[in-house]
């Protein structure tokens, strides 16, 4: 394994030079000939009726090329609920509801008219409280169903329910209980670049949808289920990705806009680019499903959790998109972070008139586990037992297998709490210092794919040309992870070229082959695999070239030097060395027997044979193979159980925080991040991805959150979204644990999204050992921590 | 749509009468931070924008008998200037911690203090240092105290056809040691929750003078009068500075609100914590001397 | 619309640009120039990736009103590679110590870095923090991006 050439090493990005230079084409650079722009009118209220629109006034507008409200377009539902149409016609519930569209010759006219469409509405009751959504005498978000049933209250038709073992029996098995309330709230996923999308038809109402998501397949599902209901059924529908701007969640769902602007395109016959600025993206975007939990834990004696209980409320707001299905993921945390035999989990969604939700890097996994690891904290102080101590007894071991059925293979979970523990010198300090604390949590994330579609397979491509480049035609996508790089180190070591041989072609449904989607940490495992064993068989090909074509390419080498020197004579060789594939390999570009890697005479370039095998006598060939790699792993059953990973990630993040008592700010001192990866492919990218989710992690923990008042956000942008800056430094320590998977390409694991779901627990948990006050609701903001020191006293 | 012209004079003259021209009509831009981002927002622009950004030599930190700012002198420029940093620190201190490099590479002082936030990160400094806001309109110059200068939020006594010029503190002001707190909660690219300048003079260990600046405190920058009161005379102590923490918090000094940026009462416990922290700061810039 | 002739140099090159009064010097270089290396990414002098350089300065070109570019020189992120195509050191720094990953900041975190190092050439890591503090970057944690600025630092020496 040591001798590789790429894999392992850190190659720098050059493959994303266009990214440093200026080059590189997002949604924003993109044009299409005569492209128009698209601009959303917003409701104005929480909850309305829409009485009448006048979009006469927008209509006189020079170079306003189209306007559409719910009335000019197919009354089709949308969403994962089905609960949402694209242009909403008679009711708004909620401040982002799309009540009418603009397409024009600028995004200025079309912003301009867009100002210019008079609505009319009548104000409803709204609800913007799960709590008080739930009760009887709450007004109603939605008065029917997706199919037009009325429905009697807010709560989703979404139940979300996990059992296993028996908890009465874990309570009577407990020596110490502790019941614990935590909440977290809203936040965005700040991408820099914004959302946006090209929608484009041809002639027969094909569909071209330049984009950016990271589910490149998932948009064609919903498109064409779309299309079968406004006319255009067996329409082909393209997604093509431009340079992604970031992703962490935003582009996993196909989001009203994007309805939108096909809808526009279809109109006017033309290109139509609708991107959101910045206020929109905070106002229209959907954030980080909150929750609100309640969880209790028992362990006995010795320290052994005996059961797990926790209740989930999650403001759903007044869609649903994917926010609504985090407590699927939560499941696994809820259920799996530590050895716990008995576990009861329920979440309810109520609908509200507030901003609906979807995914953010980690999913509910955040949540899940600010919740999980606030009463580890809580029960090891009860029972007695020093935290890290309590969190070495639970821990998960390889060979478990968790009640919900996950199979923990490789497991470095015993090394990352420990390397926190040495860093942060947790046995001389922690408890022992006055204004400065010592925390720690875990986490346990998919690694290996995360089998919520019945497939969760990855495609990828490889052709060889006969200069001896390669093109890739990979079907996940790049959002900045990295993958570019790691997946061009993992072909060009499997199929024994040079980096700068290997050329990548990302996001485009027409040219790749199927894919579950770049999401869940899956991308490095799935592409991975997928590389390898398509790399395979292109090696195995050019293989059978060689044997072809070696003895002619040497042969004919020695007749050109016999033209120029008579005297040359040819040497005898055991041309049985070269005859068997078998027995020949590629490494550096050069083709050879592996027995004797440096012959003289049988250690040729890889392109020689490739151009013999295209132009040279004989059967002309070209080398192209694929592989469609799909895991042996379940979906989740009605039980909400099952191996949906083929290996799982581990990891640990301790802190050690200052906090000043008397204004509640909290200073992070040192960060450790010690994450289970199997094998780091690229130990820089790698780092980058550790550095990139802490941060965001104690952004979660300290600063972030989208203030929402009666439906409305109130801080729509980054002067009042408190994101970190380059000055809020967080020395931050990784701790690469490399306990080699066997099931990864090459023994790798995926890392994408581990390093945030552990910190905000460890922030808090830090601070209760500085100070004694337990904030258990996020963000922690000097206020919150101050008012509790207050009402500590 | 928006539109608008823009003219760019080049001598304070043109400035005026363009002014005179236009009247309500033209809003004078300098940096410009504040002014393209009401028009973005409020989507709404004057008819004429007139630049100032010609006029150069309204760009300068001197000394001479006082201190010296033009109207047209950036934030970098401050933050830059050793002067600015070691005799005038509280303006160091708010300069410096104006948005960004990009922000402060443009933003002006004079700007700063004509857009009259309530959140002003320089106003709280020249508060303290007693600053002269220089106006000059067709007629001559006029000067104004700064802690008259704000009438309101955005609110200023600078009459239309008038032009901030300069800034003055007077000489003295260098034998203050000062210091300026903008509390945030990230470090840059923020607003402030809250922001206290205090500068002192000191008799070896007595305060013999004091002044405090606060900023978001109230509707316009406000000096905390009765706090200065209580510190003139006594001695630099923890306790003493405490107490005037205390009384600057309270009601008779200020009056700050909820909003999204914090509440009301965690906006007067940063009172009373940072007017005693930046008190002992600016102390001790006396005694480093 | 009222337009304004504006000229200036542009990555060294003297040109002018007939645009309306009211656009921005970012909106010049994307639109009428199409240099979309800078990019909007909030509009408000609030993120940085509109980031370049004006006499020297880092400036947000999303703010700076066209009008005012008459005479200055400025610079992008398209104009600081060799004629050749040689990256700039702070461009290679940034692909071989991971500075970029989605890379929508890159091009205004270059900037800023380009305008700290041509001023300050041995800069300590408090002074690259402060340079980029208008930038954000939602991937990287900046760590690495300030490292990269390092090592550009040291090979500019
Ligand atoms: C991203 C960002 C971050 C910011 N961060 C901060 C911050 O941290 N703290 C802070 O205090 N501010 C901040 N600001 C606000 C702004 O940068 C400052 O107020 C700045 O000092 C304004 O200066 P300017 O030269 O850009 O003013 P302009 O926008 O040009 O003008 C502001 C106002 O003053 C008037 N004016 C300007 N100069 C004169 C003059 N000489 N005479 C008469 N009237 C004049 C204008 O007509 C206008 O009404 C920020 C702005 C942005 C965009
Ligand atoms: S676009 Fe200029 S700072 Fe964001
Ligand atoms: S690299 Fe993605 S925002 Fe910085």
């Amino acid at each position: 394994m040591s001798d590789h050439l790429f894999v392992g090493k850190s190659i720098p990005r050059t493959i994303e030079a266009d990214k440093v230079t200026g080059k590189a084409v997002y949604i924003d650079d993109m044009k299409r000939p005569g492209m128009l722009y698209g601009k959303i009118l917003y409701s104005k209220y929480a909850h309305a009726t829409i009485k009448s629109i006048d979009t006469s006034k927008a209509k006189k507008l020079t170079g306003v090329r189209a306007i559409l409200t719910g009335q000019d377009i197919p009354d089709v539902r949308v969403g994962f609920l089905r609960d949402q149409t694209v242009l909403k016609k008679d009711t708004v519930r909620q401040f982002r509801d799309e009540v009418a569209a603009v397409a024009a010759v600028t995004p200025e006219i079309a912003a301009e008219a867009r100002d210019l469409i008079e609505v009319e509405y009548e104000e409803l009751p709204a609800v913007f409280d799960p709590f008080e959504a739930m009760k009887e005498e709450a007004p109603l978000v939605h008065e029917v169903d997706a199919r037009g049933r009325p429905v009697k209250n807010n709560i989703l038709p979404l139940p979300w329910k996990f059992e296993a073992g028996d908890i009465e029996q874990g309570r009577k098995d407990s020596a110490y209980i502790t019941t614990d309330n935590v909440s977290t709230t809203w936040v965005n996923q700040c991408c820099m670049g914004t959302s946006g999308c090209v929608a484009e038809f041809d002639n027969s109402n094909n569909l071209t949808l330049y984009n950016q998501t990271n589910v490149i397949f998932g948009h064609i599902g919903r498109i064409t289920e779309y299309f079968s209901q406004i006319g255009l059924k067996g329409k082909k529908i393209r997604v093509v990705n431009a340079i992604v701007g970031g992703s962490f969640g935003t582009k996993l769902d196909t989001d009203i806009y994007e309805f939108i602007s096909i809808q526009l395109a279809l109109k006017t016959r033309k290109p139509v680019k609708i991107l959101f600025d910045r206020e929109e993206e905070f106002r229209a975007l959907p954030p980080r499903q909150p929750a609100v939990f309640t969880i209790e834990q028992g362990c006995d004696k010795e320290g052994r959790l005996t059961f797990r209980k926790c209740e989930a409320i999650l403001d759903n707001g007044a869609y649903t998109s994917w926010g609504a299905t985090t407590p699927s993921v939560m499941i696994m945390p809820m259920s799996s972070l530590y050895r716990v035999p008995n576990v009861l989990y329920k979440a309810t969604c109520v609908y509200t008139n507030n901003i609906y939700c979807q995914a953010m890097r980690g999913y509910g996994n955040p949540q899940a586990t600010f919740a999980v690891e606030t009463s580890m904290d809580t029960l090891a102080e009860k029972a007695g037992i020093d935290p890290a101590e309590f969190r070495m007894i639970n821990r998960n071991r390889s060979g478990d297998e968790t009640p919900m059925r996950l199979k923990i293979t490789s497991c470095g979970f015993e090394e990352c709490i420990n390397s926190v523990k040495e860093k942060l010198n947790w046995d001389e300090k922690k408890g022992k210092q006055k204004g400065r604390g010592l925390g720690m949590a875990s986490l346990i994330h998919v690694a290996g794919g995360a089998r919520v579609t019945r497939s969760d397979g990855h495609g990828m491509m490889v052709k060889v040309d006969e200069y001896g480049h390669v093109d890739v035609i990979e079907s996940g996508t790049d959002q900045g992870q990295g993958s570019p790089t790691v997946i061009t180190q993992i072909v060009a070591e499997s199929l024994g070229v040079r980096p700068e041989d290997v050329f990548l072609t990302f996001g485009d449904t027409a040219l790749a082959l199927w894919d579950a989607g770049t999401h869940a940490s899956r991308h490095t495992f799935m592409a991975g695999n997928a590389a390898v064993r398509a790399c395979a068989k292109a090696k195995h090909q050019i293989l059978d070239m060689a044997v072809e074509h070696m003895p002619k390419i040497i042969k004919g080498g020695f007749k050109r030097k016999k033209r120029k020197d008579p005297d040359f004579v040819e040497p005898e060789l055991d041309y049985g060395l070269i005859a068997d594939p078998e027995n020949l390999d590629i490494r550096d570009r050069m083709v050879f027997p592996k027995k004797d890697p440096d012959h003289p005479y049988f250690r040729i370039p890889v392109s020689q044979v490739l151009r013999q095998g295209l132009l040279g006598s004989g059967e002309s060939k070209v080398v192209v193979a694929e592989a469609f790699y799909d895991p042996p792993t379940e979906m989740l059953d009605r039980e909400l159980k099952g191996n949906l990973s083929k290996t799982y990630a581990f990891g640990t993040t301790g802190v050690e925080v200052e906090v000043d008592e008397q204004t509640g700010e909290v200073k992070i001192l040192n960060l450790v991040a010690a994450h289970d990866v199997g094998k780091a492919m690229n130990p820089t990218l790698l780092l980058g991805q550790i550095y990139g989710a802490a941060y965001t992690g104690v952004g979660y923990g300290l600063t972030e959150e989208i203030k929402v008042v009666n439906g409305k956000v109130m801080n729509p942008g980054f002067r009042d979204y408190q994101m970190l800056t380059a000055m809020d430094v967080v020395p931050i320590e990784p701790v690469i644990v490399e306990p080699v998977d066997e099931d990864g390409p090459y023994g790798a694991k995926g890392v994408g999204e581990p390093g945030l779901v552990p910190t905000a627990p460890a922030i808090a948990n830090a601070i209760y050992d500085a100070i004694g006050v337990r904030i258990r609701d996020l963000p922690i903001t000097p206020e919150k921590v101050l008012a509790a020191l207050k009402e500590k006293g | 749509m928006i539109d608008y012209d823009y003219k760019k004079p080049e001598s304070l003259e043109e400035v005026f009468s363009l002014l005179k021209e236009y009247g309500p009509k033209a809003t004078l831009i300098a940096g410009g931070t504040d002014v393209m981002v009401n028009i973005r927002n409020t989507k709404k622009a004057p008819e004429v924008l007139i630049s100032l950004r010609g006029l150069k030599d309204l760009r300068y930190i001197k000394k001479n008998k006082g201190y010296h700012i033009g109207a047209l002198t950036t934030h970098r420029m401050l933050e830059l200037s050793e002067l600015v940093k070691t005799e005038l620190s509280a303006l160091y201190d708010g300069a410096s911690r104006i948005g960004s490099v990009q922000v402060r590479n443009v933003a002006t002082i004079g700007g700063n203090i004509c857009n009259a936030a309530p959140s002003a990160d320089t106003a709280g400094p020249l508060l303290v240092l007693d600053a002269q806001v220089v106006l000059e309109g067709p007629k001559g110059r006029r000067n104004v105290p700064i802690a008259e200068f704000f009438t309101g939020t955005y609110k200023t006594v600078r009459k239309q056809g008038e032009v901030l010029v300069e800034f003055q503190i007077p000489a003295e002001m260098g034998h203050f040691g000062s210091a300026y707190w903008k509390h945030s909660r990230r470090k840059a690219m923020n607003l402030p929750i809250l922001g206290i300048a205090v500068s002192l003079k000191l008799d070896d260990e007595t305060i013999t003078d004091a002044r405090i600046g606060l900023t978001v405190a109230a509707p316009t920058p406000v000096r905390a009068y009765k706090a200065e009161e209580f510190l003139k005379g006594k001695q630099l102590t923890g306790d003493v500075l405490k107490e005037a923490g205390k009384i600057a918090a309270s009601p008779e000094c200020c009056s700050p609100r909820d909003s999204i940026r914090g509440e009301a009462w965690y906006r007067r416990e940063i009172i009373e914590v940072y007017v005693a922290r930046m008190a002992m700061l600016a102390a001790e810039k006396i005694k480093n001397r | 619309m009222k337009k304004v002739s504006v000229s200036f140099t542009l990555n060294g090159d003297p040109v002018t640009a007939e645009v309306p009064v009211t656009w921005s010097l970012l909106k010049t270089l994307r639109e009428y120039f199409e240099l979309t290396g800078a990019k909007e990414g909030c509009g408000v002098g609030e993120c940085g990736a509109c980031t370049v350089i004006v006499d020297g300065d880092a400036v947000n070109a999303c703010l700076y009103p066209v009008f005012e570019a008459e005479g200055k020189s400025v610079m992008t992120i398209e104009g600081i590679a060799g004629e050749d195509g040689t990256l700039h050191p702070i461009q290679t720094a940034f692909l071989e110590n991971n500075g970029v990953q989605c890379g929508y900041c890159t091009s205004g975190m270059i900037m800023s870095a380009k305008a700290l190092l041509d001023q300050n050439q041995g800069p300590m890591e408090d002074e690259i923090r402060t340079s980029i503090a208008g930038n954000f970057c939602r991937c990287t944690g900046y760590v690495q991006i300030v490292e990269a600025i390092e090592m550009a630092a040291r090979e500019m020496e």
